[in-house]
């Protein structure tokens, strides 16, 4: 049909259309030069440029999860804030020799069931508070407490007795000698004993450390400032520190790069090789260990009762392939849960599963089995997949359909520590960063007395109890280290694939930063260059 | 009126009632508890025994659904099983954070959807039709979180213009926080703006045919007052209903935004509570939601008995 009529000429002209937009990007570019600017804002400059350490400026950390103050004492995704707030009473050099902080020295007895330790004097709580040998007693028999579900709890029950001799000396006298107590030192935070609950409440968190928390705001994150009275003289450089929760992996590389944060210990290995490609980003390794990969198994599900299966599953899994893929290289493929720094590493051991589809076939077929259809359970997050997928394909190589379930991490949990796992599970572990005998005494996945995979073993038991009570050094220590390490890897109880490295991914101008073994982030010497 | 409120008051009530029951049953059929959760993954079962004491949850599941209701109707909501802090803080922040990126977003799809409106429906240039019917197009075709990355991408990493992500609250450094808001609102926005700008233009495009704008037209009327005064006025009605609709989605969609930008609102504290398994924060979350919506069907109520004497006494 013919329109009668025109369309009445209500059209916006070009010219004011032009002045439209050009008076609305006007008046936002007006409104944005009056305004600080929030990129600058966040990537406090912090002084001139120049060499050797710089007083001031604010950090910024990138964390995907927040602060849980719940698990203030138990090893958590997120212990990163625990050295900023807090000290421990000493802290491993690399090569896992204790190094005095709140303890200055120590003694043990001949008998190996006591130590006498040497506090420091002049310290000061962030109320102004001193320290004292009753706060390490409070913080032993706090870590005794079952209610604060730390994995060093059965170390910390070892200690029986309390000695003080004055204000700042404590005999320790343990109810049978362990090795791992400056583990225990390593991990134990000292708190303010006055505020313990309100600590774990999120409340209050007291302590010595280099920063006062001033700012908890749950799902976003947390504010430091300086503490003027710490005890190391001149320390730390920095003004304040901020953690900012980044949930989502691409976002928090996004704040990376463009300068609103300056560390983070969270970026997933796929995007690691784009920080690489950034010129203002550096990527170091802590060969520690952040955890490992493994690949669990319920020796009580047929035909994974049987050894021989388990070995051949320990055969079967490419760990080289898993490292570049899921970690991009920043690891260590490893059939055994120990880094590098571990006394227990040796190359044998970590080389002694390698990827030989064609051996385990072998195993398989001398087992009685050509084909086998088992269940995987794994975490439902992206890298935990990866791996699980991973397994997946290789055992299919060797004749093993692997049918995956995706689970939340609440329930995978709850089916670990519930032993209800299926015959096969994709999970991570800690622990082996420290003395040897810690892992096999408090991750549970490797207990002796009780663990997810039901393995029993009187020889495993009477070796890791020998092993923990053995003073550390020594010929005997290494022997008992090595029957561990071999019952590990015979059993295949738990298979280890891949042992993550604490990736720190930092600004190029942020210097000093360390991590201890519990992945505590100490910034007592880190400052920010021009 | 009184007595009509009196009369609507108990089935509000049961249906609230229902809900807490249904939000509390549902969480505790979800495997997986807190007190796992808390004890971490090398922990011993002897551990999570203790916690689970702690936490209460080791007693009779009705005498655990008393106490919450009892803590409710004392107006505590008590402490985050996980998370940390009390809930009614974190619910406080949440909300605050979600109604600022909803009502960011909410003045991005009024600004940008009658841009699109008024231009696809009057602009006589066909490439700037053209370039309004693609724009909607992808903002309708493009899900959000691809829309959020590729904004991070050109105004944060490469442009250096607006941080990527994370909030400073509008109301303590608002030249800060707007921009903290722009990315994120903007990202919500887009689609509710695209749907509202056809809508829009279509409402336009109907007015202008209408006779009275050719006789208004043929008496002279300036072209512009003609846009403003009479064919915008009459398109706008069903625009107005639909952005009420839209705000709802908005809410809704918040929940994804806010991952990728790391806006920490409702939806990150539902997500971070429900995979820690916080039963507290989510089942005060699931109840106040519940609560929102019962309190606007009989706000609603009210206004159609007020209307509508009829109502009141069926």
């Amino acid at each position: 049909m013919t329109e009668l009529y025109s369309t009445p000429s209500t059209a916006l002209s070009r010219r004011t259309t032009l002045r439209a937009a050009g008076g609305g990007t006007l008046l936002l570019g007006l409104g944005l030069a009056g305004c600080r600017s929030a990129v600058s804002e966040a990537e406090a400059p912090a002084g001139k440029a120049g060499t050797g350490p710089r007083r001031g400026g604010t950090l910024t950390v990138a964390v995907n999860s927040d602060f849980t103050p719940s698990l203030l004492f138990a090893q958590s995704g997120q212990s990163l804030q625990h050295r900023l707030i807090y000290n421990t009473l000493t802290r491993y050099d690399d090569r896992l020799r204790p190094q005095p902080e709140l303890a200055t020295s120590w003694e043990y007895a001949q008998d190996g069931r006591s130590i006498t330790l040497k506090l420091r004097s002049g310290v000061t709580y962030h109320d102004g508070r001193p320290f004292t040998a009753d706060d390490v007693i409070f913080a032993v028999k706090n870590l005794q407490n079952p209610l604060r579900a730390a994995q060093l709890r059965a170390t910390a029950a070892a200690v029986t007795g309390f000695e003080k001799r004055g204000d700042h000396e404590l005999v320790l006298r343990l109810a049978h000698p362990v090795n791992n107590l400056f583990d225990l030192f390593e991990f134990m935070i000292v708190t303010d004993r006055h505020s313990v609950e309100d600590a774990v409440a999120g409340k209050k968190l007291n302590g010595t450390g280099p920063f006062k928390l001033t700012k908890w705001s749950p799902g976003t994150g947390l504010r430091f400032t300086r503490n003027e009275k710490y005890w190391q003289p001149d320390r730390p450089y920095l003004d304040g520190v901020e953690f900012r929760v980044v949930p989502q992996a691409d976002a928090l590389l996004s704040s990376l790069r463009t300068g609103q944060s300056q560390l983070s210990f969270s970026v997933p290995g796929k995007n690691l090789a784009v920080v690489a490609s950034t010129p203002d980003l550096a990527i170091s390794e802590y060969t520690t260990g952040g955890g490992a990969f493994y690949l669990g198994v319920n020796t009580t599900v047929a035909p994974l009762n049987d050894k021989t299966v388990r070995q051949a599953l320990a055969w079967a899994v490419d760990r080289e392939r898993i490292l570049k893929q899921v970690l991009g290289g920043y690891g260590l493929a490893s059939a055994t849960p120990w880094p590098k720094s571990s006394p227990a590493f040796s190359e044998t051991g970590r080389t002694h599963y390698t990827y030989d589809p064609g051996k385990a076939r072998e195993l398989l077929k001398s087992a009685g089995h050509s084909r086998l259809d088992l269940p995987l359970l794994h975490i439902n997050l992206p890298g935990d997949t990866a791996v699980a997928e991973a397994i997946q394909y290789d055992l299919k190589q060797i004749g093993v359909q692997v049918t995956l379930r995706p689970t939340d991490p609440a329930t995978a949990q709850k089916n670990l520590i519930a032993q209800k796992m299926p015959g096969l599970w994709a999970m991570s572990h800690g622990f082996a960063q420290v003395q040897p005998s810690t892992l096999a005494v408090s991750a549970y996945p490797f207990n002796e007395a009780k663990n997810t995979s039901k393995f029993r073993s009187a020889a495993y038991t009477k070796v890791v109890r020998e092993a923990w009570t053995t003073p550390e050094t020594g010929a005997r220590a290494n022997t008992l280290r090595q029957q561990i390490t071999d019952t590990l890897l015979d059993e295949a109880f738990i298979i280890d694939l891949v042992i993550r490295g604490a990736v720190q991914v930092a600004a190029k101008k942020l210097h000093g930063v360390t991590l201890n073994k519990f992945s505590y982030l100490n910034l007592d010497d880190a400052y920010l260059a021009g | 009126m009184r007595g009509y409120l009196l009369r609507r008051l108990p089935s509000a009530l049961l249906v609230l009632l229902v809900a807490s029951f249904v939000a509390f049953a549902l969480l505790r059929l979800v495997p997986g508890d807190p007190a796992a959760v808390l004890a971490g993954p090398d922990a011993s079962p002897e551990t999570e025994a203790a916690i689970r004491t702690r936490l209460g949850l080791d007693a009779p599941l009705h005498t655990q659904y008393l106490q919450w209701i009892g803590d409710l109707l004392t107006g505590d909501l008590g402490p985050s099983y996980a998370i940390g802090g009390q809930t009614a803080d974190l619910i406080a922040d949440g909300l605050g954070a979600t109604v600022e990126l909803t009502l960011g977003a909410l003045l991005f799809v009024v600004v940008l959807g009658a841009a699109f409106g008024i231009l696809g429906a009057t602009s006589r240039n066909r490439w700037v039709r053209g370039t309004v019917r693609a724009l909607t197009t992808a903002a309708l075709a493009v899900p959000p979180f691809v829309t959020g990355v590729l904004l991070v991408l050109l105004f944060a990493v490469l442009l250096g213009a607006l941080p990527p992500g994370g909030r400073v609250p509008l109301l303590t450094a608002p030249d800060l926080g707007v921009q903290y808001l722009l990315l994120p609102a903007l990202c919500l926005a887009l689609p509710s703006a695209a749907v509202l700008g056809r809508y829009l233009k279509d409402g336009i495009e109907r007015a202008l045919a209408e006779d009275y704008v050719r006789t208004a037209t043929a008496a002279g009327v300036a072209p512009r007052r003609l846009l403003w005064r009479h064919a915008l006025p009459n398109a706008l009605p069903p625009v107005v209903t639909l952005l009420g609709m839209q705000t709802g989605h908005l809410l809704g969609g918040a929940v994804l935004v806010e991952a990728i930008f790391a806006w920490p609102g409702l939806g990150q504290l539902a997500e971070q509570a429900l995979v820690r398994r916080d039963y507290p924060v989510v089942q005060d979350l699931l109840l106040l939601l519940v609560t929102v919506f019962v309190l606007v069907q009989l706000l609603t109520d009210l206004v159609h008995a007020r209307l509508d004497p009829r109502i009141r006494w069926e």
